[in-house]
C-alpha cells in the first residue's frame, strides 16, 4: 500500500464520516446540548466565586471535567456506530485499517475542537472565566484535546466490539487519561492566571509527548481490533 | 527430583515468610518518630514493588500472545494481572494505614499513592472489559491490546505529570525517579504559589533577622477552613532551624534555600521515617522481605497460571 | 487470483463446532454452492473465505501467480455480500459506491457508475438516500458493492433472499460473468442457485 493510496483513503473515511454526521447531526447534537447542560449546571451550582488565587484552577478543573465528560460521550461514536448499523463489515473488507484509524482519528479531531471551543467560550461566559493569556490557552486546549482524541480513538475501536458499549469507554478511557488530564489543568490554569511561555512550555510538552506516543502505538495496535 | 525441589522451595518459602513476620515485629529496630508503625514498610513496600513487576510481566504475556496468539500465553496475561491486583490491594491498604499513623492522613495524592490507584484502575478495567467480550478469541485479543496501551501511559504517570512530580512524602525517593525530592522553589515576584503533595503553598515573605532566615508560607490544604501560616527558618550556616508542623497532619515544612535579597526559597515537606534504612538490621530484613515477597507472588502467580492454563485447554478441547 | 485453499479449517462458537476439519481448494472458473440448514455455518464460512473472520483453527490461503499473497492484498480481489451486510443509510448510493471506490484506492468514472447501477437494477434511483430504499433495492446495491472493484473472487451469501424475479435473472447474470472472470461461492439453500455448481458442499452443522 503506498503512501498517496493510503492517504486517499484516510481522506474518503474521513470525508465520509463529516458528510454522515452534516447530514444526521446525532453527534453534535447530542454532545453541544450535554456541553450546554454541564456548564449551565456547573455555573448555577457553584455561584458566584470570589476572585483568589486559586480561582484560575477550579476553572481549569472544571472546564476540563466538562470536556472529559464530552469527550466520553462524543468520541466513541465513531466505531460504536459502525457496528451497531452494521456496516462495520463493508468498510473492513474495503478499506486498509490503518486509513480507517486515520480517518476516524482526524474525525474525532476536528469533533473535539469544536467541542472544546463552544465549551471554552461557555465557560468564559457563564462562569465568567478569565483568560489572561489567551495564546497559550488556546494552544494548551489544542494540546490537551490532541492528548485526548489520541487516548481514546483506540479505546473507541476496543468497546465497539464489546457488549457494553457506552458504560465501557469511560472505564478503559479515564485511567489511562488521568496524566494527561493531570498536566491538561495544571497548565490550563497557568495559562488562564497569565503565566508566560517559561512556565507553560512544560505542560504542552507533556501533552504533545503523551499524544504521540499514544498516537504511535494505536497505530501498531489498531489492526489488530479492526481484524475480524 | 523436580517434585522433591519444589517441596523444598514451597517449605524455603515458608519458613522464609515467617522469619519476616517475625523479623518485622521483632528484630527491626523502632524508628525514631515512627514508633511501631514502620513495621509496616517490612511488608508495603515489597508488595508496591510486586504490583509494578506483575503488571510490567502482564504486558509481556500481552505482547507475546498478540505475537503467537496461543490462549497459554493470555492465561499467564491474566494470571499475572490477578496476583498483580491482589498485591495492589494489599499495598494501597497498608500504605494508607501507615500513612494515616505517621502522616495524619489516609490520601494524600502523593506521585506513588496516585500511581498505584491509577493502576488499580487500569486492573479493574482490564477485568471488565474481559467480562464483556463474548467470543472468546477476541476477548483474548481486546484484553492484550488495551494491557499493552494501558502500559504505555503509565510512563507519564511515574515520570512527567508535574503535579505528582513536585514533592513526595515517600522515603528514599532514589528508588522512583521522577518524584524529585529537592521540593519546589518559590518566588516573591514570579511563581509565588506552588503545590507540595495536596497542599497549596504560597510564600509572603523571606527575610534574615539576627542569625535566622525566616520565610512566611501560607498553607492552603484539604479540609482547612482557614489558611495556615507556617515560618520555616534557616540557621546562619543554611542549616534548616525551625521545622513547623502542617496543621493537623504529622509532617513538616522545611526550609531548604532562601534568598532573601532575590526573594526566592525552595521549602519540602518532610515526614518522619526518612532514613528509615540506614539501619543495619532494618535494611537487611527489608531486602530479605522483598526477597520473599517476590517469590510468593511468583508461587501464587505459578498456581494461578496452571490453573488457567488447564481452564484454557479445556476450553478449546470442548469444541473438539 | 488463480485459486483459494482451505486447509483443515475450523470454525467454533463457544463450546459448539460448527465446521470441523474442513479441506478443500478452488480454482479460477469454479463455481461452488455451500448448502446447509440453518446455523450449520454457511455464513460463517463465507467469512472466513472473505478474510471477515479468523477460523478457529487451520488456514486460508490465496494463491496467485502461483504463490500465497497475503490477506491484506487479497482484500482488494475478493467481492463479498451478505444480507446483514448494510451500507450507510445516509449517504446515497452513488456516495457509497464512490466512497468504497476511494477507499480502494480505484478511479471511478461516472460512465463505469452508471453502467455498474444498471447492471443491478438501480438505474435512476442512484442519488436517492439509501434509507428510503425498499430491502430489494438494498439488496441489488450490496451487488453493486461488492461487483465494484471487478474482484476475482465473488462470495455471495443468499444472493436472491429479498430479490423478485427479475432479481433471479441478475444473479444468473452475474454468476455466468463471474464463471469467466475468476471464482464464485454461493451460500445458499435456494434449490434455483444450486444449478450454478460445479461444486456442491452440505454442510451438516453442529456435531
Amino acid at each position: 500500500m503506498s503512501n498517496k493510496l493510503l492517504w486517499r483513503a484516510t481522506k474518503a473515511v474521513f470525508v465520509r464520516e463529516m458528510r454522515s454526521e452534516l447530514r444526521s447531526r446525532q453527534a453534535l447534537n447530542a454532545v453541544a446540548l450535554f456541553a450546554v447542560c454541564s456548564i449551565v449546571a456547573v455555573s448555577l451550582g457553584l455561584g458566584p466565586l470570589n476572585r483568589s488565587a486559586e480561582l484560575p484552577l477550579i476553572h481549569a478543573a472544571l472546564l476540563w471535567i466538562v470536556l472529559l465528560f464530552a469527550a466520553f460521550t462524543a468520541l466513541s461514536r465513531v466505531f460504536v456506530v459502525e457496528e451497531e448499523q452494521r456496516t462495520a463489515a463493508a468498510l473492513r473488507l474495503a478499506a486498509p485499517p490503518h486509513a480507517v484509524y486515520l480517518g476516524k482519528l482526524l474525525f474525532n479531531l476536528v469533533l473535539l475542537s469544536a467541542l472544546t471551543v463552544l465549551i471554552a467560550l461557555l465557560a468564559i461566559v457563564l462562569l465568567r472565566m478569565q483568560v489572561k493569556a489567551p495564546s497559550i490557552f488556546a494552544v494548551m486546549l489544542a494540546a490537551g484535546a490532541l492528548g485526548l482524541v489520541s487516548g481514546t480513538t483506540l479505546i473507541a475501536a476496543i468497546i465497539a466490539r464489546s457488549s457494553s458499549r457506552s458504560a465501557l469507554f469511560a472505564v478503559l478511557s479515564f485511567p489511562l487519561l488521568i496524566p494527561m488530564l493531570v498536566t491538561a489543568v495544571r497548565g490550563t490554569a497557568l495559562a488562564l492566571a497569565g503565566m508566560g511561555w517559561d512556565r507553560c512550555l512544560a505542560p504542552v510538552q507533556t501533552l504533545l509527548a503523551y499524544a504521540v506516543a499514544l498516537f504511535i502505538t494505536s497505530l501498531f495496535l489498531f489492526a489488530t481490533v479492526w481484524e475480524d | 527430583m523436580a517434585e522433591r525441589l519444589a517441596f523444598t522451595a514451597k517449605i524455603s518459602l515458608g519458613l522464609a515468610m515467617s522469619g519476616i513476620i517475625y523479623a518485622m515485629f521483632l528484630v527491626v529496630p523502632q524508628y525514631v518518630g515512627l514508633g511501631e508503625a514502620g513495621r509496616i514498610i517490612i511488608v508495603h513496600v515489597p508488595t508496591a514493588w510486586v504490583t509494578s513487576a506483575a503488571f510490567a510481566l502482564s504486558a509481556v504475556f500481552s505482547i507475546v500472545y498478540l505475537r503467537t496468539r496461543s490462549a497459554l500465553h493470555d492465561a499467564s496475561a491474566v494470571a499475572a494481572a490477578e496476583i498483580g491486583t491482589l498485591f495492589c490491594i494489599f499495598a494501597t491498604v497498608t500504605g494508607s494505614i501507615f500513612a494515616e499513623v505517621v502522616w495524619g492522613t489516609f490520601w494524600n495524592w502523593d506521585p506513588r499513592e496516585t500511581s498505584i490507584l491509577v493502576l488499580l484502575l487500569v486492573y479493574a478495567a482490564y477485568f471488565a472489559l474481559r467480562s464483556s467480550v463474548d467470543d472468546i478469541a477476541r476477548k483474548r485479543r481486546l484484553a492484550a491490546v488495551y494491557n499493552i496501551f494501558a502500559c504505555v501511559t503509565m510512563p507519564f504517570l511515574l515520570f512527567v505529570a508535574p503535579r505528582v512530580a513536585d514533592s513526595t512524602l515517600h522515603p528514599n525517593c532514589a528508588f522512583l525517579q521522577g518524584s524529585k525530592c529537592e521540593g519546589i522553589s518559590l518566588d516573591l515576584n514570579g511563581a509565588k504559589i506552588g503545590q507540595l503533595g495536596d497542599v497549596v503553598v504560597e510564600l509572603k515573605s523571606v527575610e534574615t533577622t539576627g542569625e535566622l532566615t525566616q520565610a512566611r508560607v501560607e498553607v492552603r490544604m484539604p479540609g482547612l477552613t482557614q489558611n495556615a501560616e507556617l515560618t520555616p527558618s534557616l540557621d546562619a550556616s543554611g542549616k534548616p532551624a525551625d521545622r513547623p508542623e502542617f496543621p493537623g497532619q504529622s509532617f513538616r515544612m522545611v526550609l531548604i534555600e532562601a534568598n532573601p535579597q532575590a526573594g526566592t526559597v525552595r521549602v519540602n515537606m518532610q515526614a518522619p521515617g526518612t532514613g528509615l534504612l540506614s539501619n543495619q538490621r532494618t535494611l537487611w530484613v527489608f531486602l530479605a522481605s522483598n526477597l520473599t515477597f517476590g517469590f510468593l507472588a511468583l508461587w501464587l502467580y505459578r498456581i494461578r497460571a496452571t490453573i488457567l492454563h488447564v481452564s484454557a485447554l479445556v476450553e478449546t478441547q470442548e469444541a473438539h | 487470483m488463480d485459486a483459494i485453499e482451505l486447509t483443515d479449517i475450523s470454525i467454533d462458537y463457544g463450546a459448539r463446532r460448527v465446521i470441523a476439519h474442513l479441506s478443500l481448494r478452488l480454482e479460477r472458473g469454479s463455481v461452488m454452492v455451500i448448502t446447509g440448514q440453518n446455523g450449520s455455518g454457511k455464513s460463517s464460512l463465507l467469512r472466513v473465505f472473505a478474510g471477515l473472520q479468523r477460523p478457529s483453527s487451520g488456514h486460508v490461503h490465496y494463491i496467485a501467480n502461483g504463490q500465497n499473497s497475503l490477506p491484506a492484498d487479497a482484500r482488494q480481489d475478493i467481492g463479498w455480500m451478505a444480507p446483514d451486510l448494510m451500507l450507510y443509510r445516509e449517504l446515497s448510493a452513488c456516495e457509497n459506491l464512490r466512497f468504497y471506490a476511494d477507499v480502494r484506492g480505484l478511479t471511478l468514472r461516472d460512465s463505469a457508475l452508471m453502467a455498474l447501477l444498471d447492471r443491478v437494477g438501480l438505474h435512476g434511483r442512484g442519488d436517492d438516500i439509501v434509507a428510503t430504499y425498499s430491502s430489494g433495492m438494498t439488496h441489488r446495491l450490496r451487488y453493486a458493492y461488492a461487483l465494484l472493484h471487478r474482484p476475482s473472487v465473488l462470495l455471495l451469501d443468499e444472493p436472491s433472499v429479498m430479490l423478485d424475479e427479475r432479481g433471479h435473472t441478475l444473479l444468473a447474470e452475474v454468476v455466468d460473468a463471474q464463471r469467466a472472470a475468476g471464482i464464485t461461492i454461493i451460500a445458499t439453500n435456494d434449490p434455483r442457485e444450486q444449478r450454478f455448481a460445479d461444486t456442491l458442499v452440505h454442510l451438516e452443522g453442529a456435531a
